[in-house]
């Protein structure tokens, strides 16, 4: 879902990032008016909150687990404007501090995951949960449609930004440039995922955070239900928390079957997009339009006259049952894709439940390591989490290269130089900046084993598995076929894949070297020199400051638990538990966001925020800046 | 006459729908030092928090200097930035008073709010930095700071702006004994009229150093007051706010004579 650089072309991403403008402008405006002075302390606390939930492991059925982005949760609480403000802000720092998510592509995230997101999410909880009271169980069912939405929304745009990749931006032999795979690759295979694990993780979150509130501090849920009958507004007395608390159990059932009804129901909103599913390859090689198109794209070398019989075969599976005896209406397009969604779907938890069964049923101890529980998981992770950011600071208080430069030309250089490398349009200038942001690296004292681990071999791992089938789904001209499957390799399907990771490689180990050598509070200050609106430097930096704080508290949290924690919890209790602990860090983040605000009245704050303008550039410093954007925009023009 | 700093006239503030002040009244004089003593949860933060504007009680009347404190009062833009510049709160929790990226960030925030020029606010952290003795800090975020340096930084970020009221909730609460002393020093040094203190704290040990008044909270009310050697022999007083605890344990008088007795434990001077 955090789309990294490299997928998208720099045209997609200037597009979606100027889509996302007027959104942010808007959502500022209301921020900034004097009213809503305390929000700049709880949007802060919020995407430091959001920040930390990502890193949550949620438990879900199967005995797998997902990771929630926390859109639900952030619009119902604090409404589809300061969401959008707040997400955006937790997407920024993880892509600029963990590299997750590319930085070209921050536009494109935010637009996908904070805009789209909050807004559905939002529009979804206000239409389901009506005017039901504050403490009803429709709130708690409408917060996990309102999650399960929000989070399928956004990965079908960018799935959609994915799939029309393919169809815009080929190089002169036709290989894609950006994301290999067309609209009817790229929806279904982001989709299964959401519809499933991903969904679920928020799902659970939105719901169970919701249900904690109403136990907690219902007052919360006003801001977004202007329409709930006042009475039990903040009163609650004990006895009808308890009543509340009770219908916790058919809450969470009726939340299983109302996701259900949504499995089945989201394909459907899906058919406008894309054709059927399933039918992909094999139709396409036959399809005398589509044909020609192909044979244009690949400079007029004749595609296969047939589907390779391999994807041929694969693509009759889902069919083949069905189309003998079938009346005509289940063979056309949309039942079809239907079945298919539903099947699809449902073969993916049968598996999941299978793997889980088959790895519960091997002896322990015979060679495999003992699975880690989901708390011990997430206490880890939070832990390597506050590690790697201690690590970067630590690393960017060294005297390297980088670490002298200005902050200043460090981030926009080292943005030039991602920018060229996912503009460029051949391999070896790629390649080219890639020694370069080695020798950068090399120079800065940052030792080549950490890169090796942490960005080498993790994007080779994520990218890779994206980029293999695209040697074969490529059309273009065969030069190997596989044995037995007789799947062509092609020519542009490899160049493709090429792209595809060493433009992804290329912009991770620039956005790493930024994050090693980088002190995060230098750059916050030197910000204020590009104008950067002063609410947006301070939340910024709020953020990161409490992302500390909420890490911390999350990982006593879950440690603690650990410690007390005897034999296997039940699935449905380890759900309970991650939902509980994420309902406690969110009390925390509304108590602490609330004493901020004081915090900061008391020391003269009155809606505006002021702060101290940085130092000037040196000239030094332009020259460095003119060094750096002119070794870029000579790589685009070697690379055009 | 000697002014009032504070006058605090039956005041009732809920909160959560639960009663946090009921009809509390207590004066502090210009340039006086007074301890509010209390057990967890007696109202003392909330006091702190009424007295420094930040919130406002829904009966009674608190005036500062002669001049009624008020939700509206504070809207007139002049009157609230003479009165941030006069009154400084140091919160309870210091990671809720650093809220920013750096510890200079954090001392330049005050001054920065009541807009005073950039030279100044250079000229004026430096100095307080010194005096702090947090000069090696300044650049430093607040998860890198310890628990007593936090506190230190919280204390000077409300010194930065030389305030003539200094409210604070905690000051020495779950310090080492090094970092605590500092804290005791500075407050010993406002102790010659200079400054106005009001401290929320319920230890006892450093009373007669800090106070030159207390007064005793329980649950939500006044209800003692007096100099530091009066209330601390107080013995009834002192169980009844719950600041100490009588219990009962044993002493050995001579062989076998085991006595329980009730006592209080108190520490009074060194």
């Amino acid at each position: 879902m955090h789309i990294p650089d490299g997928y998208l072309s720099p045209s997609t991403c200037v597009s979606l990032a100027a889509a996302a403008a007027p959104f942010w402008y808007v959502a500022l405006k209301r921020v900034k008016s004097a009213l809503h002075a305390r929000l700049i302390p709880l949007i802060s606390l919020f995407a430091a909150f959001s920040f930390v939930i990502m890193m949550f492991n949620l438990p879900l059925p199967g005995g797998t687990t997902g990771h929630a982005v926390g859109m639900g949760v952030a619009s119902i609480v604090l409404g589809p404007w300061a969401s959008i403000l707040a997400i955006s802000i937790a997407l920024t720092i993880q892509a600029v501090f963990f590299g997750d998510g590319g930085i070209t592509a921050i536009g494109a995230n935010c637009f996908n995951m904070a805009i789209v997101g909050s807004l559905v999410g939002y529009a979804t909880y206000r239409m389901v949960a009506w005017r039901a009271g504050l403490g009803s169980a429709r709130r708690v069912v409408a917060a996990g449609l309102a999650g399960y939405t929000a989070i399928n929304v956004a990965a079908l745009c960018a799935a959609i930004e994915f799939g029309i990749q393919p169809l815009l931006f080929r190089d002169a032999s036709g290989a894609p440039l950006y994301a290999p795979y067309p609209l009817r690759i790229a929806i279904p295979a982001m989709m299964l995922g959401h519809l499933t694990l991903a969904g679920l993780a928020e799902l659970v979150i939105s719901s169970g955070m919701v249900a904690y509130l109403q136990r907690t501090d219902p007052g919360l849920l006003r801001l977004t239900a202007p329409d709930a009958p006042a009475s039990d507004d903040r009163s609650l007395t004990p006895a009808a928390r308890k009543t509340v608390a009770a219908r916790q159990v058919p809450t969470a059932r009726r939340l299983w079957l109302a996701l259900a009804a949504l499995l089945i129901l989201t394909p459907l909103g899906i058919l406008a997009v894309g054709s059927a599913w399933g039918e992909w390859s094999a139709r396409d090689f036959s399809d005398p339009q589509v044909r020609r198109e192909i044979a244009e794209a690949s400079h007029n070398q004749a595609p296969p006259p047939a589907a390779p019989r391999g994807l041929e075969r694969l693509s009759t599976v889902w069919t083949a049952p069905l189309s003998r005896y079938a009346p005509s209406f289940i063979r056309g397009a949309s039942f079809g894709y239907l079945v298919s969604a539903m099947v699809g779907v449902g073969l993916i938890i049968a598996l999941a439940l299978l793997l889980n069964w088959v790895l519960a049923r091997l002896p322990a101890g015979a060679g495999r390591r003992r699975r880690k529980s989901f708390v011990e998981k997430t206490a880890r992770g939070l832990l390597e989490a506050t590690g790697q950011v201690l690590f970067a600071e630590d690393m960017a208080a060294t005297g390297g290269l980088l670490q002298r430069l200005d902050p200043r030309v460090k981030l926009i250089g080292i943005g030039a130089l991602i920018a060229a490398a996912v503009a460029v349009h051949r391999l070896w200038v790629l390649a080219g900046i890639l020694v370069l942001g080695v020798a950068l690296a090399l120079a800065s004292h940052i030792p080549m084993r950490l890169l090796a681990a942490r960005v080498w071999l993790a994007v080779l791992a994520f990218t890779g598995a994206i980029a293999v089938p695209a040697i074969f789904l490529t059309p273009g001209a065969a030069v190997w076929r596989l044995p037995l499957l007789d799947w062509p390799v092609t020519q542009q399907g490899l160049r493709s894949a090429g792209f595809l990771i060493l433009r992804a490689e290329t912009a991770a180990t620039l956005s790493m070297l930024l994050i090693l050598t980088t002190l995060w509070t230098r750059l916050l200050r030197a910000m204020r020199y590009f104008r950067a609106p002063v609410v947006v430097v301070a939340i910024l930096g709020m953020t990161y400051r409490y992302m500390f704080l909420f890490l911390a508290t999350a990982r006593d949290m879950f440690e603690s638990r650990e410690s007390r924690m005897v034999g296997v919890l039940e699935p449905a209790d380890r759900r309970r538990l991650a939902a509980a602990s994420a309902g406690v860090l969110l009390g925390k983040t509304l108590q602490v966001s609330g004493e901020v605000h004081m915090a900061m009245q008391a020391r003269g704050f009155r809606g505006e925020i002021r702060l101290l303008d940085e130092l000037q550039m040196r000239p030094n410093d332009w020259l460095r800046l003119a060094a750096f954007v002119g070794a870029a925009t000579f790589a685009v023009w070697l690379g055009r | 006459m000697t002014e009032l700093a504070f006058d605090v006239r039956d005041v009732s503030y809920r909160y959560n729908q639960v009663a946090a002040l009921g009809g509390l009244s207590m004066q502090v004089k210009r340039g006086e030092r007074v301890a509010l003593l209390g057990a967890n949860g007696s109202g003392k933060s909330t006091l702190l928090r009424l007295l420094a504007g930040l919130c406002f009680p829904d009966r009674g009347e608190i005036s500062f200097l002669g001049e009624s404190l008020t939700e509206q009062r504070l809207q007139d833009e002049e009157f609230f930035f003479g009165f941030r510049r006069r009154v400084g709160l140091v919160f309870q929790n210091a990671d809720v008073q650093l809220f920013n990226p750096s510890v200079f960030d954090e001392l330049a925030f005050g001054p920065l709010q009541l807009r005073w020029p950039a030279q100044k606010i250079r000229e004026r952290v430096g100095e307080v930095l010194r005096s702090m003795d947090i000069a090696h800090l300044q650049d430093r975020a607040p998860h890198r700071l310890s628990g007593g340096e936090k506190k230190r930084v919280a204390l000077a970020s409300v010194l930065v702006l030389d305030p003539e009221v200094l409210l604070l909730d905690e000051p020495s609460g779950a310090l080492d004994p090094s970092s605590q002393a500092r804290i005791v020093d500075f407050l010993v040094s406002c102790g010659n009229g200079s400054k106005t203190v009001i401290i929320a704290t319920h230890d006892l040990d450093t009373l007669e150093d800090i106070a030159d008044r207390c007064y005793v909270f329980a649950n939500g009310r006044v209800a003692g007051e007096g100099t530091p050697l009066e209330v601390l022999h107080n013995v009834e007083l002192l169980e009844r706010a719950k600041l100490i605890r009588p219990h009962a344990h044993v002493h050995a008088h001579g062989e076998g004579a085991v006595q329980p007795h009730p006592h209080v434990h108190r520490h009074e001077g060194s």
